[in-house]
C-alpha cells in the first residue's frame, strides 16, 4: 500500500526514491479530478477509487439530478456526436460560404457564418460590387426563414379540402401527365440567368407555357417608360454617389426601393462631413405625402397630395424643359406651396446639370417618362442615370398577371405553377384572379411555406431554402453573383429550379446533384467557349469562394425618344378629398416577410410601431399649446377606412410629416396564411389598390376615415415621445415656439390653468446635437462650448476612476456617425440574430417589453408639419463609470479591464436597479420565459397574444420552444433565462474570438478581427467599432472630429459610444 | 399617594385603575373566546392574504412580467409598497426607543401595539425587496457569504445590499425589543393560565419570576436596546432613501433624502399607529389606557413631521429650479404637470396640507377627524412614494424610452395581500398577547398624573 500524506505513510517508491513518484510528489493532483460523468463510466465502484470530495460531488450531482429528473419534467435534449468527423466540420470554429440572398428582386451578396453545419448568421460579401458589404434587415432575417415551421415540410397533394403527402416520385409521374403546353408559370422577378435557361428548357418541353412575372411592389411603369424612353426595359444603374442634387418622387430609395442597399452606400458617400471647415453635402429632395425612410433621410420634404404627384412632375418638367429649351406641355393644378418649393428645385437642378438625379416611385409611365426626360434635359443621363450596368432587379410586370386572370377565365390554362410568388395576397387584382384560378385544372405550387396562394393549389412541391440551394444571380448587367448551400435540405423538400427541370423531362437522375451540374454547366456556356473550358475549374473555383463574378460590360449609350405630349397626358389626375399612400413597409415588405418574427417585431423606422399596420395620421399644432390629430384620434385607436368600396378596421398611429389631409398605410400586413408568426396580423389592402392602364397604384382618393371605433388593446408602439423640440407659430404672437416643449403637460393642467412646459425642457437635453450644414461652424463652436463646460463639471467630482488602467490593453469604444446612419434597421436585426435577442409577440411590445439591445431612436426636429428626422443607434454605451454597476447588489453587472460593461447572467438576480439607474435605457430584462430557459416548463408567454391568434398555430403558441427554431440560436451566446437583465455586450464572443485569432496568428490585433455584428451589418457604415488604446485607427480618427460629442456627457456616466451632430442641407426659404 | 398634586398634568390612565383592574382589563382578552368582531375583521384579513399568496406564488411562477412594470420602469408598485411599508414601521421604533429614553411615560399606553405594527410592517415590507427579484431563487447572492464561487463576495457599493442589512437589523431589533417587553406581560398571562395555554405562555415567559433582579436586567435590557434601536429610527429609513439618492436618475439624485424620508417614515408611522389604535381602543374598549391625550401627542408629531416633509418637498422644487440642470427641472415639472400630476397633487394635499388642520386642539382631539386624517396622510405617503419611482422613471433623460405605467391586478392583490398578512398577524397578537403593556403602564400608573386634579377630573378613589 502506498500512501502519501503528509509524509507520515510513506510508500516503497518514495524509499527507493523513485524518479517518476518525487518528481510528482510535489504535484499531488497532477490529473485532472474526474467529473462525475467519468466516475460513472468507470467499471469498478466508483468510491473504492474517490476521494471524499468526489463521492461528494457526486452524492450531491446524484441527488440534484434525480430530484431534478423527478421534480421537473425538463425535456432530454439530446446531443449527438459525429460517429465519422466531416472533414469541413470543427465543432466550435464557424464555417463561412459565399452565397446570396435572392427573394424575387431583393438582391444581396453575402457570406454565411455556419456552426455544425447550421447556418446560423448572414454577413454581406465585401467583394460584391452591387452591395459592398452592407446589409439589411430583411438579409439579416433570412436566415431565420430557413427555419421557419410554415415551411412546407413534404410533397403534397389535395384530396377533398385536405392535403395529403405524398411521394416526389408520385408528385413527378402526376405532373408528368398533367402539364399541358397551357401552362403559365406565375413568379416574382428571375434575376437567374440558370432559372431562366431552366424556364427555357421548360418552354421547350411545354411550348405554350408562359411566364407570368409581376412583383409584389410594382416598378413596372420604370421599366415601360424605359423602353419607350430608350429602348431598354430595364432598371437603370442610378449613381446616387455622383449626384449634387437628387430629387425623389415618392421613391423610397433608401428603405424599400429596388436596391436600398447598394442605393444606401452610395448616398451616404456625398452626406458625410469631411471637412468641417469647408463642409459639403448633397442636397435631396424628397416629394411625396407621408414620411418614408427615404423622406426622412431628405434635407427638404415637398408635401404634395399622391394624386398631384403627376401635377409636381409636370411643373418640374416645365420649368426645366422652359429653361433648357425643351417642349413644354399643358400644366395641371398644383398647390401654389408646393410650386414655390418646386421652381426652388428647378433651379438647383439647373445648377446641377450633370451631377443631379431625379428619380420617381410612382408606378405611372406617364410621369416616369416625364422623370427620364427631366434626367435627359439635365443632362443626367450616362452620368447619374447609366444604362451600362443596368439593374435587373424588378423585372414584373402585372399587366401580364391581368392577361393570366383573362386567360385563366377564358380556360385557356390548363396548368399553373407558382415558382415562389404569392398572388392570392400580393396581386391587387387578387379577387377576380382567384375566380379565375377555380377553372384551372392544375395548380402547383413551388413554394416556399404554406402561404395563401399555396392553399389553393392542388399540388405542393415544396422548394428548398435559397440557404440549402444551388443557385446564381445576376443583380445588374455584369455582376454575377453564386448561390451556394451551406446546409442539406432539412424537409423533404426540392430546389423549385430542379422541380422544373424533372417535369421537363431533362434530368439524369444518375447524378448526385443535378441543379449543381446544370448550374456549373450554364456558367461555362456563358464565360467559356469550348476551347478554353480547361481553366473553367479554377474559374469556378474562384468564383464559388468569392461569391460574386465581375465582368465589366461595354458602355452602352442611349437617348430619349419618347412622346412628351402623350406622356404628359397619361399623368396622375389631381383629385380633391381625404387621400391614402400604401407604402412598402421596410420591415416586411408587402408579406413575402411576414412569417419572419423578427421583421414582424422590428419597428417601422418612422411610426416606430410593430405588429400590424398602422394608419398614418397627420398631427399639428393648435398655435398654442397642443397637438391636434386628424379627427382628434390618439394613438391606438381604431378606425374604420372606405375606400374603393371596401372598409378595413386599422389601429392609428399620428406621424410627423405626415401632409395634412393625407394618412398612409403599410402593405405586407394581414395576410390569411402566414403560419403562427403573420396570419392576420394588421389588415390586408391589397385588394383595395387601384390600377390604372394594368398597373398597380399605390394610392387612393376620396377616402373616408371614421370617427373612432375601438382601441387597439396591444397597439404595439416603441416610442411615446417622437420628438426632440419641433417648433410651431403661436397664434397670439406669430412667432416661432417649441411646440411640443408647450405641449408637453398633461391635459388637465394645460385646459384648466393654461400651464405650458417650459421652452428648453427637450432641446436642451445633450442627447442629441444637430446643425444646418451652413451654421456648422457655429454649432461647432457651441458643441465645442458645451463639451468644455461638461468635461469641466465631470472634473469636479470625487472619483476618479481608472483611466490610469484603461490605459493599457485594449479599451473597446464605438463611433456612429448619425449622418451616415439612415435608420434601415439592418443593425437592430443583425444584433438579434448574433445575440439570440428573443421574440416578445405584440403584447409584450405593447408592454414596452420588448428586448432588443440595439435600437434606433427616431427624433424629429425643426418645424412641426415638415420636420426633419435624426436617427440615433442607442445600444449600451459601456460607461467606464457606469452607474449600472455600482448599484447591482450582487456584482453581477461589472466592468472589464478592457473598459466592457460586462453582464454576468448566472449571477443575476433581477433587482432591476441596474436599469432604473441607466441613462440610456438600454438594459432588457426577462420578465417572462421569452426563450423557454427557465426550469418551468409550461410558463412561456404566447407570443401571439394580442394577435387575435392566441389559438391558431402549434401546440404552445410559443416560438422559441420550437425545436427548429432553436436552431438559429447562436451557440457562443448564452440565451437567457427569464428574470435576468440582459443588454449588448459589445459582442464579447466576437471579441474574445479577434482576440484569438490574432494570438494564434502571433500578431498586433486590428480593428478588422474585431467587428461587431451591428457595424457588419450597416450597409453605410455609420458604425465604426475598434480599440480606442490603438491610437492611428479609424475610430480615433472619428472620433477626434469636432463633430463628435457624447449622448448626456454631463452625468459624468464616460460612455465609450460617440456620435457625431446631426447635419443636414435643409434650405430653410422652402416652406412647409 | 405620594406623587405631587398636579393641575396640568393629566393622567395617563384614567378610570382611576387599580393594578388589579389594569391586569384584567389587558389581558382577558387574551384568556377570552374572540368577539364576534374579532372574526368578522380575521376572516377578510385571512381572505386578503390568501389572495396575496396566490398573486405572489403567479410572480414566482411566471414571472415578474406578471406586472406591469417595462423596460423604463423597472420598479413601480413593488417598490413603493415597500417603502411605504419601511416607513410605516418606523412609528413603533420610534415611541418604543426614542420615548423612552426621553422618558415619555405617555408611550406606555400606545408601544406595544406600535412595536408590533413595526414588526409586521417590516414582514410586509421585507416581502416586496423578495419578491421583486427576478430570480428569487438565486436570492442568497445577496448575502455575503463565503462560497465556493471564487470567493465571489456581494457588491459593498451597492445601495441595495445596505437595504439588506439596514432591514434586517432593524427587523432583528425590533423583535427583540418587543419581545424584551413582553415577558412579564407573558408571564402575567401564565400565572393566570391552565393546562395548555399555561405550558405553552411558561415556554414563552422564559421563566420570568418577577424578582427584583428579574426586574432590573429587564430595565437594562430595554435601554440597550432603546439605545441600539435609537440610531435605526434614523438609519433605516436613511439607507432607504439611498437606494433611490445613490441613483443618477434626476429626482432620485438629491442630498436631502435622508432627513426627507425618516421625517416621512415617522409620519406615516404615526397616521398608521393611530388608525389602529383608533380602532384598538375602540373594539377592545381601551379608552381609559389610550386617551385623547395620547392622540393629541401623536397628532403633534404628525403635524411636526408633516411639516418637515412639506418643507422638504418645497425645497426640492427650488433646487431644481436652482440647479439649472435641465434633466432635474424636467423631472420635477414632470413630476406636477406631467401625466403623473394627480400622485403628486395627491402627495402635496395629504401630506403637506391635512396635517396643518392640527394646529387646532380641537381637531387634535377629534378622534373621528384623526382617524380620517390619519388613513388621508398613509394614502398620501403612499403617493409619495410612488412620485418618487413611477413617476420620475416614468421621464428621465431620453424622450425616446419615456413610457407609462399601471399595476395589473397581480400587483395589486400582492399589496392587498400584505394588508391581509399585517392585519391577520396583528389579529393573532391581539389574541395572544396583550395590546397595551401591562407591567409598563402599571409602572406608570402611579407617576402618571394620578392626583390631576384640574379641568375633567375625574373624582373618586
Amino acid at each position: 500500500m502506498e500512501k502519501n500524506n503528509n509524509n507520515l505513510w510513506i510508500g516503497k517508491r518514495d524509499l527507493k526514491v523513485d524518479r517518476e513518484f518525487v518528481e510528482n510528489a510535489a504535484n499531488e493532483f497532477k490529473e485532472e479530478i474526474p467529473t462525475a460523468q467519468e466516475l460513472a463510466a468507470k467499471d469498478d465502484s466508483p468510491l473504492g477509487t474517490t476521494n471524499r470530495r468526489d463521492f461528494l460531488k457526486v452524492l450531491g450531482f446524484g441527488v440534484g439530478a434525480a430530484t431534478l429528473a423527478a421534480g421537473c419534467d425538463i425535456p432530454v435534449k439530446k446531443a449527438i456526436p459525429y460517429v465519422v468527423k466531416p472533414e469541413q466540420i470543427v465543432p466550435g470554429v464557424p464555417t463561412y460560404y459565399a452565397s446570396s440572398y435572392v427573394r424575387g428582386g431583393d438582391y444581396c451578396a453575402i457570406v454565411v457564418k455556419t456552426r455544425e453545419g447550421r447556418p446560423i448568421k448572414i454577413e454581406g460579401n465585401k467583394l460584391s460590387k452591387v452591395t459592398f458589404g452592407g446589409t439589411s434587415a430583411r438579409v439579416q432575417a433570412e436566415v431565420l426563414n430557413l427555419y421557419n415551421n410554415n415551411r412546407l415540410k413534404s410533397p403534397k397533394v389535395k384530396k377533398g379540402d385536405k392535403f395529403e403527402n405524398i411521394s416526389w416520385k408520385d408528385l413527378d409521374k402526376a405532373m408528368m401527365s398533367k402539364l399541358t403546353p397551357n401552362t403559365r408559370i406565375v413568379t416574382n422577378t428571375v434575376m437567374s440567368p440558370t432559372t431562366k435557361k431552366v424556364f427555357g428548357d421548360f418552354i421547350a418541353k411545354y411550348p405554350n407555357t408562359k411566364i407570368v412575372t409581376y412583383d409584389p411592389v410594382s416598378s413596372a411603369a420604370i421599366l415601360i417608360a424605359n423602353e419607350k424612353s430608350f429602348g431598354q426595359k430595364a432598371i437603370p444603374d442610378y449613381k446616387f454617389d455622383k449626384a449634387d442634387v437628387i430629387v425623389s418622387f415618392n421613391a423610397d430609395f433608401l428603405g424599400t426601393w429596388i436596391s436600398p442597399i447598394e442605393y444606401s452606400k452610395k448616398y451616404v458617400a456625398k452626406r458625410k462631413i469631411k471637412d468641417v471647415e469647408n463642409p459639403e453635402m448633397s442636397r435631396h429632395i424628397q416629394v411625396e405625402s407621408f414620411m418614408s425612410l427615404t423622406g426622412s433621410n431628405a434635407d427638404n420634404r415637398i408635401l404634395v397630395k399622391p394624386s398631384e404627384q403627376g401635377a409636381a412632375i409636370l411643373y418640374l418638367y416645365n420649368e426645366i424643359a422652359k429653361a433648357s429649351g425643351g417642349q413644354t406641355v399643358s400644366s395641371l393644378s398644383l398647390e401654389d406651396n408646393a410650386k414655390a418649393n418646386l421652381s426652388k428645385v428647378v433651379k438647383e437642378l439647373l445648377g446641377a446639370k450633370g451631377s443631379s438625379l431625379v428619380v420617381c416611385g410612382n408606378n405611372n409611365i406617364g410621369e416616369q417618362v416625364l422623370v427620364n426626360k427631366i434626367n435627359d434635359m439635365l443632362g443626367n443621363i450616362g452620368k447619374t442615370v447609366d444604362f451600362t450596368e443596368v439593374s435587373y432587379q424588378r423585372q414584373g410586370d402585372e399587366r401580364e398577371m391581368y392577361q393570366l386572370t383573362k386567360d385563366m377565365s377564358n380556360g385557356r390554362v390548363d396548368a399553373v405553377i407558382f415558382f415562389g410568388s404569392n398572388p392570392m395576397y400580393d396581386f391587387a387584382g387578387k379577387k377576380k384572379f382567384e375566380d379565375a384560378l377555380a377553372k384551372v385544372k392544375t395548380k402547383i405550387s413551388v413554394g416556399y411555406s404554406l402561404d395563401d396562394t399555396a392553399v389553393v393549389c392542388d399540388y405542393l412541391a415544396p422548394a428548398s431554402h435559397s440557404l440549402e440551394s444551388w443557385g446564381d444571380a445576376m443583380p445588374k448587367k455584369g455582376h454575377y453573383s453564386l448561390i451556394q448551400p451551406t446546409i442539406s435540405t432539412i424537409f423533404d423538400t426540392r430546389q423549385a429550379e430542379l422541380s422544373l427541370l424533372k417535369w421537363s423531362g431533362g434530368v439524369d437522375s444518375t447524378i448526385d446533384q443535378p441543379y449543381y451540374q446544370y448550374l456549373k454547366n450554364n456558367w461555362k456556356s456563358i464565360f467559356f467557349s469550348e476551347d478554353e473550358a480547361g481553366g473553367f475549374r479554377a474559374f469556378w473555383d474562384k468564383a464559388l469562394k468569392d461569391g460574386v463574378y465581375y465582368s465589366a460590360p461595354t458602355k452602352t449609350e442611349v437617348s430619349f425618344g419618347a412622346d412628351i405630349a402623350s406622356a404628359a397626358s397619361a399623368v396622375t389626375k389631381p383629385s380633391e378629398g381625404l387621400e391614402i399612400s400604401f407604402y412598402e413597409p421596410v420591415n416586411i415588405g408587402n408579406g413575402q416577410f411576414a412569417e419572419n418574427p423578427w421583421l414582424q417585431e422590428m419597428p417601422n423606422p418612422v411610426d416606430r410601431t410593430a405588429w400590424g399596420s398602422h394608419l398614418q395620421i397627420p398631427i399639428g399644432f393648435d398655435g398654442d399649446k397642443d397637438f391636434v390629430t386628424f379627427n382628434n384620434l390618439e394613438d391606438g385607436d381604431t378606425v374604420e377606412l372606405s375606400a374603393n368600396g371596401m372598409k378595413k378596421k386599422v389601429a392609428v398611429v399620428s406621424t410627423f410629416g405626415q401632409m395634412q389631409g393625407t394618412i398612409a398605410l403599410p402593405l405586407g400586413y394581414g395576410r390569411t396564411k402566414a403560419g403562427l408568426v403573420g396570419t392576420k396580423v394588421g389588415a390586408d389592402v391589397n385588394d383595395m389598390l387601384a390600377d390604372k392602364d394594368g398597373l398597380t397604384q399605390y394610392y387612393l382618393t376620396g377616402v373616408k376615415v371614421s370617427e373612432k371605433v375601438g382601441v387597439d388593446k396591444n397597439f404595439a408602439h416603441v416610442q411615446y415621445h417622437h420628438t426632440i423640440g419641433v417648433t410651431a407659430k403661436d397664434k397670439e404672437t406669430g412667432e416661432l415656439k417649441n411646440a411640443d416643449e408647450a405641449a408637453f403637460p398633461d391635459s388637465f393642467w394645460k385646459d384648466v390653468f393654461g400651464v405650458e412646459g417650459f421652452q428648453g425642457m427637450l432641446t436642451d437635453r445633450s442627447v442629441i446635437f444637430r446643425s444646418n450644414i451652413n451654421e456648422l461652424k457655429e454649432n461647432v463652436e457651441k458643441l465645442e462650448e458645451k463639451r468644455h463646460e461638461y468635461k469641466h463639471l465631470n472634473e469636479q467630482q470625487i472619483y476618479n476612476g481608472y483611466d490610469e488602467l484603461y490605459a493599457l490593453g485594449h479599451h473597446w469604444g464605438m463611433h456612429i456617425d448619425t449622418n451616415l446612419c439612415t435608420g434601415c434597421g439592418a443593425c437592430t436585426i443583425a444584433c438579434m440574430a448574433e445575440n439570440n435577442v428573443p421574440i416578445v409577440g405584440k403584447h409584450e411590445v405593447h408592454r414596452h417589453h420588448e428586448m432588443s439591445w440595439l435600437r434606433i431612436d427616431r427624433y424629429f426636429y425643426g418645424e412641426l408639419e415638415n420636420p426633419s428626422t435624426v436617427y440615433q443607434p442607442m445600444m449600451c454605451q459601456h460607461c467606464d463609470n457606469a452607474p449600472c454597476e455600482n448599484v447591482c447588489p450582487v456584482n453581477a453587472t461589472n466592468h472589464s479591464s478592457e473598459g466592457l460593461n460586462q453582464m454576468v447572467y448566472n449571477r443575476c438576480i433581477g433587482t432591476r436597479y441596474c436599469a432604473n439607474n441607466c441613462p440610456y435605457k438600454v438594459r432588457r430584462f426577462n420578465w417572462l420565459d421569452y426563450s423557454t430557459a427557465d426550469i418551468f416548463y409550461d410558463n412561456e408567454p404566447t407570443l401571439f397574444e394580442g394577435n387575435e391568434m392566441a389559438t391558431l398555430g402549434n401546440d404552445s403558441g410559443q416560438l422559441e420552444s420550437d425545436p427548429l427554431f432553436r436552431m438559429v440560436l447562436n451557440p457562443d451566446v448564452t440565451v437567457r433565462e427569464r428574470g435576468v437583465i440582459e443588454k449588448c455586450s459589445f459582442c464579447a464572443q466576437r471579441l474574445q474570438e479577434g482576440k484569438l485569432n490574432a494570438k494564434k496568428e502571433q500578431r498586433r490585433l486590428t480593428d478588422e478581427d474585431v467587428v461587431t455584428a451591428c457595424q457588419a451589418s450597416c450597409p453605410t457604415d455609420a458604425i465604426v467599432f475598434g480599440d480606442m488604446n490603438d491610437k492611428d485607427n479609424e475610430l480615433n480618427k472619428r472620433k477626434e472630429s469636432p463633430l463628435t460629442f457624447i449622448a448626456l456627457e454631463e452625468t459624468n456616466v464616460r460612455s465609450s459610444v460617440c456620435y457625431t451632430m446631426k447635419v443636414n442641407n435643409r434650405r430653410e426659404d422652402y416652406t412647409a | 399617594m405620594s406623587a405631587p398634586v398636579s393641575s396640568i398634568r393629566e393622567p395617563l390612565v384614567l378610570g382611576h385603575k387599580t393594578y388589579h383592574d389594569i391586569t384584567e382589563d389587558l389581558v382577558s382578552p387574551t384568556e377570552k373566546a374572540p368577539p364576534l368582531s374579532w372574526i368578522l375583521v380575521f376572516i377578510p384579513a385571512v381572505a386578503l392574504l390568501s389572495l396575496g399568496t396566490f398573486a405572489v406564488y403567479w410572480t414566482i411562477y411566471v414571472g415578474i412580467g406578471t406586472w406591469n412594470l417595462n423596460r423604463t420602469i423597472n420598479w413601480g408598485w413593488d417598490i413603493t409598497n415597500f417603502v411605504w411599508w419601511i416607513g410605516i414601521g418606523h412609528a413603533g421604533t420610534l415611541i418604543s426607543a426614542i420615548l423612552l429614553l426621553f422618558r415619555q411615560k405617555w408611550r406606555t399606553g400606545v408601544n406595544r401595539a406600535a412595536e408590533a405594527m413595526t414588526i409586521f410592517a417590516v414582514m410586509c415590507a421585507g416581502l416586496f425587496p423578495m419578491i421583486h427579484m427576478g430570480r428569487i431563487w438565486n436570492a442568497m447572492f445577496i448575502f455575503p457569504y463565503p462560497n465556493t464561487r471564487g470567493s465571489l463576495w456581494v457588491n459593498f457599493n451597492s445601495a441595495l445590499l445596505w437595504d439588506v442589512f439596514a432591514i434586517s437589523t432593524y427587523f432583528t431589533v425590533s423583535l427583540l425589543f418587543w419581545y424584551t417587553g413582553l415577558v412579564p406581560d407573558l408571564a402575567t398571562i401564565r400565572d393566570r393560565a391552565k393546562g395548555v395555554r399555561k405550558k405553552i405562555y411558561s415556554f414563552f415567559a422564559l421563566g420570568w419570576t418577577g424578582s427584583a433582579k428579574h426586574w432590573q436586567r429587564w430595565e437594562y435590557l430595554a435601554l440597550i436596546l432603546a439605545g441600539l434601536a435609537t440610531p435605526l429610527v434614523l438609519s433605516v429609513h436613511t439607507i432607504v432613501s439611498f437606494d433611490f439618492a445613490t441613483g443618477i436618475v434626476p429626482g432620485w439624485h438629491t442630498t436631502i433624502f435622508p432627513p426627507y424620508f425618516v421625517a416621512g417614515a415617522v409620519f406615516s408611522g404615526f397616521a398608521m399607529v393611530l388608525t389602529l389604535m383608533l380602532i384598538v381602543r375602540k373594539v377592545l374598549g381601551l379608552q381609559e389606557y389610550i386617551t385623547i391625550a395620547h392622540i393629541e401627542s401623536m397628532n403633534k408629531v404628525i403635524l411636526a413631521t408633516g411639516s418637515i416633509v412639506g418643507v422638504a418637498y418645497i425645497t426640492e422644487l427650488f433646487i431644481s429650479w436652482y440647479s439649472g440642470y435641465v434633466y432635474e427641472q424636467a423631472a420635477f415639472f414632470n413630476r406636477a404637470f406631467g401625466v403623473y400630476w394627480w400622485s403628486y397633487f395627491g402627495m402635496m394635499f395629504a401630506n403637506v396640507v391635512s396635517p396643518q388642520f392640527f394646529w387646532s386642539r380641537k381637531l387634535r382631539r377629534n378622534v373621528t377627524f384623526t382617524f380620517f386624517l390619519s388613513i388621508l396622510i398613509n394614502i398620501g405617503m403612499w403617493f409619495e412614494r410612488f412620485v418618487i419611482i413611477a413617476t420620475t422613471l416614468a421621464r428621465d433623460f431620453l424622450p425616446s424610452s419615456w413610457s407609462y405605467y399601471s399595476p395589473t391586478w397581480i400587483e395589486i392583490s400582492i399589496y392587498l395581500g400584505t394588508f391581509g398578512l399585517f392585519f391577520t398577524m396583528f389579529l393573532i397578537f391581539a389574541r395572544v398577547a396583550p395590546v397595551v403593556a401591562v407591567a409598563e403602564v402599571k409602572h406608570i400608573l402611579k407617576t402618571g398624573g394620578d392626583q390631576y386634579v384640574g379641568e375633567d377630573a375625574v373624582k373618586g378613589h
